[in-house]
């Protein structure tokens, strides 16, 4: 027991947060080499304390930590990336926090999973440079694949035949596409498009960045999310909490707040 | 269950778990705080229960502001010098405090009550933003300032409400974002120095 160093370091990304006491707060990290864990910062919340703005959820930090009895101390940290362009548009920090909530609700505690967090850095990155917000597609689908829950994209997930070039069904708890055949043995699911499919065909074989540059209809990008968001929703058996709060902040009027964002440019 | 755990008897035991409740108080401070009051004189004793009672019963939520206060609405809502044409809209009614001990702002307030946090469900729905809406349609209101916290969830809020509200053509401005008096450059996170750097002044 004693042998073991008092200390570690690791980088990592803050996912969330939950205030304790009077000034501490307790932080769920996500690191390469210690997987996620929560870890607690001390007096973090005085307006002298030199962790605060690094210890911001949705930062990637260089963090030095001591061990507890029941939760690590953070002794030290620093900022390896503020991320801070997403951090100020309203949408692409909801598509950075649904993404921590994913990383949150998908991995078990001190499991280690450099490949997801890489995925996360990725992301992270890809939505601070503007990427357009169907980029968090990649993000899912590369992370089902990552966590085992890869669904199957080229054959029926009952049969195991080839599925034809035309629209098919999908059914979670069957684990993908269900061909014509197979239909009543899979029961409910939702019917997806040719054009679809192959956008989740190319989610899975193209990188992040290739997957950003696709030019998606609205009725399309839609599409694919619901087709995702079912999937997500029937591995974790619940639905992700940020997912409420995209849709209500999707129904927001658009509008120009500055002359500085053509790209968001929707007439009223 | 009446000596409990503690081998007080059953009103101090009550009292300390009442004590234990608070935030920020640990079993072993319940206790101390609650020995202190069985020694205490009783006047002493009776007034915390007194106050205790009265905080309850005579603070209300102010309908216009959402501020507490003991009569509604509330001084600041009711005070005819003050600025009608802007809101400053916070987090918590401490923050009107704050605002308040630094001076200089002469507009009304609005308190949120809380901030939206995506990850845990907390959405515009849990805070008070549709009274704020409620509150612009007069059109007396030119300005909105955001004095939410510099946080992830504090700036989503301001966001938020920005994008709710921008298209009534009010005004939405924020608090400037830097460093607070006695930071240290050298431990100053970069997000925080960029912006200052931004927002550099003339001397």
């Amino acid at each position: 027991m004693s042998q073991r160093p008092r200390v570690y370091t690791t980088e990592g990304v803050i996912l969330r947060r939950r205030n304790i006491g009077e000034a501490d707060t307790i932080f769920t990290v996500f690191s390469p080499t210690h997987g996620k864990f929560d870890a607690v910062a001390k007096g973090v919340r005085k307006a002298r304390s030199h962790m605060r703005g690094h210890l911001e959820p949705l930062t990637r930090s260089n963090l030095l930590l001591a061990h507890g009895r029941t939760l690590d101390v953070f002794t030290q940290a620093e900022t390896i990336t503020g991320y801070r362009t997403l951090r100020e548009d309203l949408d692409l920090c909801g598509a950075a926090i649904y993404c921590a909530e994913l990383v949150v609700r998908f991995t078990a505690d001190r499991q280690e999973h450099r490949e997801l967090y890489g995925l996360l850095l990725d992301i992270l990155d890809a939505l601070d440079a503007r990427s357009p917000l169907h980029t968090v597609r990649h993000f899912e689908l590369q992370m089902l694949g990552l966590m085992g829950y890869e669904p199957q994209l080229d054959a029926c997930a009952i049969c195991s035949t080839r599925l034809p070039e035309a629209d098919v069904l999908l059914s979670a708890s069957a684990g993908g596409f269900v061909c014509a055949e197979c239909r009543a043995v899979a029961g409910a699911g939702r019917v997806i498009s040719v054009r679809a499919i192959k956008v989740l065909r190319y989610a899975r074989s193209a990188g992040m960045e290739a997957f950003a540059a696709l030019r998606l209809d609205e009725a399309l990008a839609r599409e694919v999310q619901s087709a995702l968001a079912e999937l997500i929703r029937y591995v974790l058996d619940r639905e992700p909490n940020t997912g409420k709060y995209l849709d209500q902040v999707a129904r927001l009027p658009r509008f120009v707040p500055r002359a500085d964002r053509p790209d968001d440019v929707h007439s009223v | 269950m009446a000596e409990g755990g503690s081998g007080a008897p059953e009103p101090i035991a009550r009292l300390i778990e009442a004590f234990h409740k608070l935030p920020g108080i640990g079993p072993k401070s319940a206790q101390r705080l609650a020995y202190h009051i069985l020694r205490a004189p009783e006047q002493e004793a009776l007034a915390l229960a007194a106050a205790l009672t009265e905080v309850k019963q005579r603070i209300v939520f102010c309908s216009v502001c959402l501020n507490i206060t003991e009569a509604d609405p509330c001084n600041y809502c009711l005070d005819t010098r003050r600025d009608r044409s802007m809101i400053c809209v916070v987090e918590q009614p401490l923050d009107i405090t704050a605002l308040e001990r630094a001076g200089g702002f002469r507009g009304l307030y609005h308190v949120l009550h809380g901030v939206l946090n995506p990850m845990d469900g907390i959405g515009p729905e849990d805070i008070h933003v549709r009274e704020l809406v409620t509150r612009l349609q007069s059109g007396e209101v030119k300005e909105v300032i955001m004095a939410t916290n510099p946080s992830l969830e504090g700036e989503a809020t301001s966001m938020y409400i920005q994008r709710l509200i921008g298209p009534a053509g009010v005004r939405v401005t924020r608090l400037a974002r830097g460093l607070p008096s006695g930071a240290d450059l050298e431990y100053t996170d970069d997000v925080t120095l960029s912006r200052a750097l931004e927002g550099r002044q003339e001397l």
